[in-house]
């Protein structure tokens, strides 16, 4: 497997490579008027449509999922609702204050979690650990090679797709290609010490065993303080959830106003509070209708993985065509 | 580009008055100012002929009266006033508003009915106290003067730290009553010139009767109303706003007020000291770092016992949840009400303490500290460790230096408390989430208020947390865009 996540980051990198010459494209300076010039309108309302459900799903998954998560390890006699709308109502708040500023608090949600990165590095050096459990790096057995695996690192590298309609917010930087290069390294090295950390932890035996390994190893944790260390570091996440949360709450309204073709009206507070009503709705029915009874096998998570997979990979690629075509024209 | 819901631009009134310049008559003076008991009209018989003396005596210092008006008239010779009054500041007055401002600002007006021209000099009772140490912002080291009501002092003070020609100062008169005196002033080569205008065209659109107080005009300058956080920084120390001035600042002196206001600001600057720049750089980073992590205390304290006993109590190991349950076992409240009564009773003791005479304040300590602090635990009502730890969060809040952050605390810990009850660490997280959030959507002067942090501004990170070595801050903050990047004038 950590030969398969090194070499989902060179694929992801070639990726990013093509998304990088995308961004200096004059059409997504521009934002939504840009890319409707490449696109046409009627298709960029069809692609709205098709984005809606893709974000929908992403933002629906990761926030019940988190919520879900809290609901096992923090509060199991919540009902699990009201995390929900909590986590939603703070989201809403933050993306409120527009896109710039919501994009902004991406400094606090770094300061305030990657040294979690460094909660796992004593999982290393275990005393049960065995540098064995590591072996085969290059699997000669077809058995051991698993395609969800794959899928679920690609899609957990996916998400810089989206940073391309978010120029008109950042700067016009021309090193662009090495910026992404740098996250997409952080990505992987972090999924690497995850993976490594939680194998010789838990065996390569038990490791299949476990639902949520990294949140089940922080549990082995203990301060002469805080004893229970995974409650602190879930909440701490939160930065993260309602960060995401806020950029796609954006994403959406955004993306339904394009959907309905009134991207050239001024964005309303109504407006916002009316697609937010749907959205929370939507993940309350989805939780309580779908998620609750049948978590292990739904099929929920599998679509989230194969849409997030399916948007990383299409998305520079239709870019990249649609602005060669537009460019020799 | 900027928020999401833009406000719509309001339109202007089509009727605006227009402003009456009316010409300037004995008659209509006499008018305008009948009822005043104060109001003084004096006939003096001079060699030029009768001239006549109008002035609201409570306002006119009278020793110079005689001396710079009288006198100099009496023994004229010649034949116009303005010729007689050559040491005199006389201004030639052609309207009624005019003469009116002039008067109620301690001027005399002085009228000659034979050439038919009317002139005012100002002579105000100079009304000022003497220089004292400041009281909010008080240093063991460092210049222990501080501004004073008279806004002409103020200046001066300023002025003489800063004696360059490029400081600039600007006045404005605010309020249709109090006709307040607001000084704004900036470093012309250093301060960009869009907070200046931004700046200007704030002063100009005030409009409201009376200003009391630099805080009231602040309040009618901010970019947010509806913010417990303050956009400008009021600080009584002349020292503290030349230092903003050399950095880019702009700061704005108001007539009888005590405190000078400084703009744009970010939300770390409320933490910085002066001391900050005149101890050792490791001793002021080390208490620097103490003062935002006091902050945090203050703030997370008392809502993570909440917390804990309410709804995480497996994250503490076993010894201490042991002490914990045993200071809580008799109590009747739960912990929030148990939090809660205890947050107000502290408060009412700290509001009292700042209205009561100072030698009733030690009462108030006994009273604070052993009838309400030992004796609601002897009466089972508070638990010890819960004590223990208010104490600590109060004694927290008071590290920060500016007195308006030390009452956001108050606000901030309530708010919090109400989350850590509701959803136990994950609500204290949601709350500091909406803090920064809030935080994060703040300008002062229209500049962003969380910066350097976000936007990030890395290299004004020599002095945020830690207070980098004097020789090391070279160049001005970034967020604040000034002319003059370096602050020092030979670079490698």
């Amino acid at each position: 497997m950590i030969i398969v996540i090194i070499g989902i980051g060179f694929v992801s990198q070639l990726n990013l490579f093509i998304l990088s010459k995308c961004w200096k494209s004059r059409f997504l300076k521009d934002g939504a008027e840009g890319i409707s010039k490449l696109f046409g309108k009627r298709m960029i309302r069809l692609y709205a449509f098709i984005g809606l459900f893709f974000i929908f799903m992403k933002m629906a998954i990761f926030t019940i999922g988190y919520s879900d998560i809290m609901h096992q390890y923090i509060f199991p006699s919540i009902n699990n609702n009201w995390l929900i709308l909590f986590i939603f109502l703070t989201s809403l708040y933050l993306a409120s204050k527009g896109m710039e500023k919501t994009f902004q608090f991406v400094v606090i949600v770094m300061l305030s979690t990657f040294w979690i990165i460094f909660v796992f590095i004593p999982f290393l050096f275990a005393p049960m650990s065995s540098i064995h459990d590591l072996y085969p790096l290059i699997p000669n057995d077809p058995s051991l090679f698993s395609w969800k695996g794959v899928l679920l690192i690609w899609s957990s590298l996916s998400g810089p797709e989206y940073l391309i309609f978010l120029k008109p917010w950042l700067t016009h930087d021309k090193r662009q290609f090495m910026y992404f290069t740098i996250g997409n390294m952080i990505s992987v090295l972090e999924y690497l010490l995850l993976f490594i950390a939680a194998i010789l932890f838990f065996g390569s035996n038990y490791l299949s065993k476990t639902l949520y390994p990294t949140i089940d190893m922080i549990k082995y944790l203990q301060s002469p303080v805080f004893e229970r260390m995974e409650i602190i570091v879930i909440s701490v996440y939160l930065f993260y959830i309602v960060f995401a949360l806020a950029l796609f709450l954006l994403f959406f309204y955004g993306l339904s106003r394009l959907a309905l073709a009134k991207w050239n009206l001024q964005t309303t507070r109504k407006g916002y509070l009316f697609c937010a009503a749907v959205i929370l709705s939507s993940f309350l029915i989805f939780y309580n209708f779908l998620w609750k009874f049948s978590y292990k096998g739904f099929w929920g998570l599998d679509l989230e993985i194969a849409l997030s997979s399916l948007s990383y990979l299409i998305i520079p690629i239709i870019l990249w065509i649609a602005i060669k075509r537009k460019e020799d024209v | 580009m900027g928020s999401l819901f833009p406000k719509k631009p309001r339109q202007k009134s089509k009727s605006e008055p227009l402003s009456s310049k009316i010409p300037l008559t004995d008659e209509l003076l006499k008018k305008s100012l009948a009822n005043m008991e104060d109001l003084e009209i004096i006939a003096l018989n001079t060699n030029i002929g009768t001239v006549f003396l109008y002035y609201i005596k409570t306002l006119i210092d009278n020793e110079r009266l005689n001396e710079v008006i009288v006198e100099p008239l009496n023994h004229c010779s010649k034949d116009q006033i303005a010729k007689c009054l050559m040491n005199a500041k006389i201004e030639k007055l052609s309207n009624l508003e005019e003469a009116e401002k002039k008067i109620v600002q301690g001027s005399i007006l002085l009228y000659d009915p034979t050439q038919n021209h009317w002139f005012a000099t100002l002579l105000e009772t100079p009304l000022s106290r003497s220089i004292e140490p400041p009281e909010t912002e008080t240093v063991i080291y460092g210049a222990k003067d501080s501004f004073v009501e008279q806004i002409d002092q103020n200046i001066t003070m300023i002025r003489q730290r800063l004696p360059v020609t490029a400081l600039k100062t600007e006045t404005f008169n605010i309020g249709s009553l109090s006709r307040t005196k607001v000084v704004m002033m900036y470093i012309e080569d250093i301060t960009n010139p869009e907070f200046i205008t931004i700046a200007r065209e704030k002063i100009k659109a005030i409009d409201f009767d009376q200003f009391l107080d630099s805080s009231q005009v602040a309040a009618f300058m901010e970019d947010h109303k509806n913010t417990p956080f303050p956009q400008f920084l009021e600080t009584e120390r002349p020292d503290a706003c030349s230092n903003s001035l050399a950095l880019g600042k702009i700061v704005f002196l108001v007539d009888k007020t005590a405190y000078g206001l400084v703009g744009p600001i970010n939300f770390f600057h409320l933490f910085q000291s002066p001391e900050d720049y005149f101890l050792r750089w490791i001793i002021a980073s080390f208490l620097r770092c103490i003062r935002f992590s006091s902050f945090f205390l203050a703030l997370t304290l008392v809502p993570l016992y909440v917390a804990i006993t309410t709804h995480n109590y497996e994250i503490l190991p076993l010894q201490i949840l042991y002490v914990l349950l045993e200071t809580r076992s008799k109590l009747p409240f739960t912990p929030f009400w148990e939090a809660t009564l205890m947050l107000i009773t502290l408060e009412i003791i700290k509001e009292a303490s700042l209205r009561m005479p100072t030698k009733s304040g030690q009462i108030l300590g006994v009273i604070g500290g052993i009838v309400i602090g030992q004796a609601t635990v002897q009466a089972g009502f508070v638990s010890n460790v819960f004590i223990v730890l208010v104490g600590i969060s109060a004694i927290a809040s008071f590290l920060v230096p500016n007195y308006l952050m030390t009452k956001i605390i108050t606000l901030l810990q309530f708010f919090l408390l109400v989350l850590s009850s509701l959803l136990g660490i994950p609500g204290i997280v949601l709350g500091m989430i909406i803090i920064i959030a809030h935080l994060v959507g703040l300008t002062s002067l229209k500049q962003p208020y969380f910066a350097p942090i976000t936007p990030l501004y890395l290299k004004d990170w020599n002095d945020l947390f830690i207070r980098g070595p004097l020789t090391s801050i070279k160049e001005r903050p970034s967020f604040l865009s000034p002319l003059q990047r370096w602050r020092i004038k030979k670079r490698r």
